[in-house]
């Protein structure tokens, strides 16, 4: 039976691709009688089919060494490109977190999305992205991964543009593109020139090989630098950042995964290729440089938004910059046990805002407020999540946070960072509820009724999971055992987290204060507000270039390359034009030409055969 | 056999353009559609009859024709060109069906179509230089024809230039070719004899030149390549589909087949220019791609940057780089077909092909939504997204020349960031945003206009999920080809400098099998 279940693990992204294509007859319009709905239980029913395989295979390799899969896809000359999947205890439990995520944002998506006349094209894009993302897990090929990556970029790019008729979707769904695409491109060439060099594109031999790999110290950095750069557009980290922020504009429930799971993703990747990274300690610095600069930079960013939606995305390129530093102090463990707390609590932060987004019909945190009082299960998962995911109370982020510092303990400056993002997120986050939640209603709050059961039951689902996941690491054993816990560090994650709280408390959860609250001047706030001008930095340089350059090259092509052609066009017409005038009818005029034309013949002939004759005399000597 | 191929069509569009009853335009359609169709099958039967293990050529013919000039009608199929023959057959009936079905002239329109094919197919099979270049030169005469009868306003411009680029094109070959024979003193044409001449390096080089220029015009290789985008600009659709899909390849074809066939040490000194000049065609193509606003401009265009990776492939010349070649013109073909089928469609329903007028096409209800959606599916086939067939060509064209030319492949694959570039502005401005009072009453979009694109979106999508159907008719050929030049470029510009060790033993892992995915794979191995 559990071979069983091995040999076909290879299902669990499947199902998400079957869902898909079972949505075509709707999404296409082929059927209108039914309405879309039917469309989204089909994709329902096939997520937790993949649930339930992935739960029944943690079951099988539960306590059992990786497994690993052979999968033949191409095999031509000297060319074998076949992919292995891993089924380990890791992969697949990363399969069923994005599957059960999957399932609930797709049963939120039932409300959110109601009155939607794309529910079949959205399912559809559901299914592909969540089949791409388990495939990502399970697999154990840089190639397979490379691929998936590329796809869930593609899906990205559809499901950020799913209303495609705002404006702002446009340039959002082409910006997320096209950002995500440069990461992959470089990352394409490192899977190049690894491919070339190691042999094989196998997670497990690549490992092997990075161990006894000797290359040039260049090789190795550039190398290194190309395959970050690839989960560096999936994870939003500075430079390729701007992409999340924008990808606001899509559907909330796919931002429910985006912001979870997907992130999580390139992370997964990162960490796979960590072995080769190590081979480069400047890539390893690169990695942490970036990861620090994005916690912080992007902590502070997420304060200074008024969109609901991305003061949240800010903070998951915060916390992503906390999984990279932790990859490259190569601790890759400690990284994956922080992804997994920080998807459940940014997944239900995600839901619980949806619900405020439907309801009120705004994603401006200034024209909300008073909602606390009028949505009991959304405000509760708003602080369920909140807590989840900050170093305060003992739920998931405090225990992955303890682990976090206390490998960086003997780096204080690590942990000085940690807890500076803890006590700006805490801060963040307490500034959204006040805004949100606090206070007085408004217009756009005033009717406020809570959500209908088809997004409140996945809510409420997931604070109950949120409220349970110290109760699984206990079960996992990922808890630091009591006398070993460094209490210290406790006491200053705690601390940060109150101070942060606090702070944010005192300012916008006290009605004394006038909103918009100036905290520091317009200059910083603007520049904060703005992403550091990053949006502007492309575009006077990257777009400014690509634009220019092309435009120039097409004048070339336009004026130079063509003009020469048309230019030997025009001159032997206007030449036959001219030359038509000489046709006189009178004899001695035509004998008068032949004359001439012999005479200039007769020269060129001579002339045609010294003047080479000459060149090689000149060119050999003789 | 392989003759079918070329005189079916032939007798077909004598029949269609000399009997009367085919002056309906609906019937000459389905007489030709049924001629191409047969055709088709005729290839599908050839698939069949060809044996994959064999590296050299199959199903030959040979009839004496005009032996004083060495002209003999020799004819023969190996996996370099059955890919190419099985592409052109399918696009001739995809051509034929996309065609306007109220077309003036409908009988001089298919009778050339027709022609076309055959001569197309004739070029890949030929076997005798001389019979090759009548072959190539006798595609010119309906192309010319379809586009400065049938074009758009500026016909006559487009139709004149392509017919004398083209023309000299024909002239170079034809001149590479005698002056080839002339020096081996070879009284004959044909490809098997002249392969084994031994003429000196110099010499060598200023043929292939003279072939290179020749065959860059059809490929086309920047700076040659003015032609190519007034051509697609005022032909008619099937017509674009047919220059783009089949035409281009003959120049690709060509170089691998008489440039490097012929001239393998002579292609070992010119293959680093090769390659310099394929990264100039990807980005030049790619750039002034980006600056266009006429949708077919923006494809034609974008057929530069992309035959510029199979003249990259080309110029590894290593066993794999050839397959990835032909690989790559195969899914070049099938890609910028259904890009130009795509265009063809939004042309005829809104009138126009500029992205600068046409918006939120998309529109379930009074746009074109599935045409829209496939267009989706074509520009990212194009972009190299993975699940189509441009990811796996592309990503072996790269994984070939690597090794070969490292800097020059890495330059290409920005070519595909660019890709995306202009190709996403694309459909982000024609087919995003809110449709226009102007656009709302677009004519209706019926299923015949749809099929050939679905046809060709399926068929994208299957050969990027099973990419041996792609590659393994061609494996010995190519593998036979890579070692005409004993280990290519790779002596000057070995593997990396950089590097200093290499090997690594893959670790001992236990792998668990799938049986599922063997046994489709060995039954596709085993269809033979």
């Amino acid at each position: 039976m559990s071979q069983f279940l091995i040999q076909t693990s290879w299902w669990v992204p499947g199902y998400g691709l079957i869902g898909a294509l079972l949505t075509l007859p709707w999404s296409a319009g082929l059927v209108h009688r039914t309405g879309p709905r039917p469309a989204a239980y089909f994709n329902l029913l096939m997520t937790a089919l993949a649930l339930i395989h992935s739960g029944a295979l943690l079951q099988a390799v539960w306590n059992q060494p990786p497994q690993r899969l052979l999968i033949p896809w191409l095999k031509i000359l000297d060319l074998d490109l076949s992919f292995t999947l891993e089924i380990s205890v890791i992969s697949v439990g990363a399969a069923i977190v994005i599957t059960a995520l999957s399932f609930l944002a797709q049963f939120f998506a039932l409300g959110y999305l109601e009155k939607d006349w794309a529910l079949g094209r959205f399912y559809a894009l559901m299914g592909f992205f969540e089949a791409a993302m388990s495939g990502i897990v399970l697999s154990d090929s840089l190639f397979l991964s490379y691929a998936l990556l590329e796809m869930l970029t593609l899906s990205t790019y559809l499901l950020v543009g799913f209303w495609y008729a705002q404006p702002l979707v446009v340039t959002a769904a082409r910006d997320a593109f096209l950002t995500k695409r440069v990461g992959d491109l470089l990352l394409l060439m490192g899977v190049l020139v690894v491919f070339t060099l190691a042999g094989s594109l196998n997670f497990s031999d690549l490992e092997t090989w990075a161990q006894t790999a000797n290359l040039a110290p260049l090789t190795a950095t550039l190398l290194g630098l190309a395959l970050i750069a690839g989960p560096t557009g999936k994870c939003a980290q500075f430079p390729l950042n701007l992409w999340l922020d924008e990808a606001m504009e899509g559907p909330n429930p796919a931002s429910i995964l985006r912001n979870s799971v997907v992130v999580a993703c390139g992370a997964f990747v990162l960490i796979k290729l960590q072995p080769i990274l190590a081979i480069s300690p400047i890539a390893l610095t690169a990695l942490m440089i970036l990861g620090t600069m994005t916690a912080i930079g992007a902590s502070l960013v997420a304060i200074a938004q008024i969109d609901i939606k991305r003061a949240l995305s800010h903070t998951t390129s915060a916390y992503l910059g906390l999984v990279f530093l932790a990859v490259g102090m190569q601790q890759t463990d400690l990284a994956l046990l922080f992804l997994f707390t920080h998807a459940i609590g940014k997944a239900l932060l995600f839901m619980s805002i949806g619900s405020v987004i439907l309801t009120t019909n705004t994603q401006d945190l200034t024209e909300m407020g008073g909602l606390a009082g009028r949505m009991p299960a959304t405000t509760s998962s708003f602080v369920v999540g909140t807590f989840a995911s900050i170093g305060l109370l003992p739920l998931g982020s405090l225990w992955s946070m303890l682990e976090w510092g206390d490998s960086f303990w003997s780096s204080p400056w690590l942990v000085g960072v940690l807890l500076l993002v803890n006590g700006l997120t805490a801060f963040n986050l307490t500034r959204v509820f006040g805004l949100a939640f606090w206070g007085e209603p408004q217009i756009k709050t005033r009717r406020t009724p809570e959500v209908p059961w088809t997004m409140a039951v996945p809510m409420v689902s997931l604070v109950i999971i949120a409220l349970l996941v110290p109760v699984m690491l206990l079960q996992w054993h990922l808890l630091p055992a009591l006398e070993n816990i460094n209490l210290l560090l406790v006491l200053l994650l705690i601390s940060s987290g109150i101070v942060g709280c606090g702070l944010g408390g005192f300012i916008y959860l006290n009605s004394g204060w006038a909103k918009p609250v100036n905290l520091v001047g317009k200059p910083i706030r603007d520049t904060l507000a703005y992403d550091f001008w990053i949006e502007k930095a492309y575009r006077l340089s990257v777009v400014l270039g690509v634009v220019q350059g092309s435009r120039l090259t097409a004048w070339l092509d336009r004026y130079v390359v063509d003009g020469m052609v048309n230019l030997v066009g025009v001159v032997s017409l206007f030449t036959g034009e001219s030359l038509k005038y000489t046709i006189s009818g009178q004899s001695r005029n035509y004998l008068l030409t032949v004359f001439v034309g012999v005479i200039l013949t007769f020269i060129a002939l001579v002339w045609s055969f010294h003047f080479p004759y000459s060149i090689a005399q000149s060119l050999f000597g003789h | 056999m392989l003759s079918t191929l070329i005189w079916a069509p032939v007798l077909g569009a004598t029949v269609i353009a000399f009997l009367p009853q085919f002056s309906n335009s609906e019937r000459a359609r389905q007489a030709a559609l049924a001629i191409a169709i047969f055709t088709l099958g005729w290839t599908v039967f050839l698939i069949t009859q060809f044996d994959i293990s064999n590296a050299g050529l199959q199903l030959q013919e040979t009839l004496p024709w005009v032996e004083p000039l060495g002209l003999t009608y020799r004819l023969g199929v190996d996996g370099l060109s059955l890919p190419l023959v099985v592409m052109n057959s399918f696009l001739v009936v995809i051509a034929i069906y996309s065609s306007d079905p109220k077309i003036n002239r409908p009988r001089l329109y298919y009778a050339l179509f027709l022609l076309l094919g055959s001569a197309v197919a004739g070029a890949f099979l030929a076997q005798n230089l001389l019979l090759f270049f009548l072959f190539y030169e006798l595609e010119l005469i309906p192309l010319y024809l379809l586009i400065a009868i049938w074009g758009g306003a500026r016909r006559g411009y487009a139709a004149t230039k392509f017919l004398i680029y083209t023309a000299t094109s024909g002239i170079l070959i034809l001149a590479a070719f005698f002056g080839l024979t002339l020096l081996t003193g070879v009284s004959t044409f044909d490809y098997a004899a002249l392969q084994s001449q031994a003429l000196p390096l110099g010499t060598q080089i200023i043929l292939l030149v003279t072939l290179l220029v020749g065959f860059g015009i059809k490929i086309p290789l920047v700076p040659l390549h003015t032609w190519l985008p007034d051509a697609h600009v005022e032909a008619s659709t099937p017509t674009s589909v047919l220059l783009a899909g089949m035409l281009l390849k003959l120049g690709t074809y060509g170089l691998l087949r008489f440039g490097l066939g012929l001239f393998p040490e002579a292609w070992r000194v010119l293959a680093p220019w090769l390659a310099a000049i394929a990264v100039v065609n990807v980005l030049y193509g790619s750039f002034v791609a980006i600056a266009q606003t006429d949708m077919k401009k923006i494809v034609a265009y974008s057929s530069v940057g992309h035959m510029g990776f199979v003249i990259l492939a080309s110029a590894a010349a290593t066993p794999l780089s050839i397959l990835a070649a032909v690989g790559q013109m195969v899914s070049h073909g099938l890609i910028s077909a259904l890009l130009f089928l795509l265009v063809g469609v939004v042309y005829s329903k809104t009138g126009t092909r500029d992205v600068t007028v046409l918006r939120g096409l998309l529109n379930p209800e009074r746009g074109l939504p599935l045409i829209g959606s496939l267009m989706i599916a074509g520009v990212m086939a194009s972009g190299g997204i993975p699940g189509m067939v441009g990811f796996v060509a592309e990503f072996v064209v790269y994984r070939s020349s690597f090794s070969v030319f490292p800097v020059q492949t890495l330059l290409c694959v920005l070519g595909t960031g660019l890709t995306a570039v202009y190709f996403l502005n694309l459909v982000n401005r024609a087919f995003f945003g809110r449709l226009p009072e102007n656009l709302a009453n677009l004519p209706r979009v019926y299923w015949r206009d749809r099929l050939p694109s679905v046809v060709m979106t399926v068929l994208i999508i299957f050969l990027g999920l099973q990419p041996s159907w792609l590659y393994r008719w061609s494996e010995g050929t190519s593998a036979a080809l890579g070692r005409l030049t004993p280990s290519p470029a790779i002596s000057h510009m070995a593997p990396l400098p950089l590097i200093e060790t290499v090997a690594v033993n893959p670790p001992e892992i236990e792998l668990v099998s799938t049986p599922a995915f063997e046994n489709f794979q060995h039954s596709a191995l085993s269809l033979e």
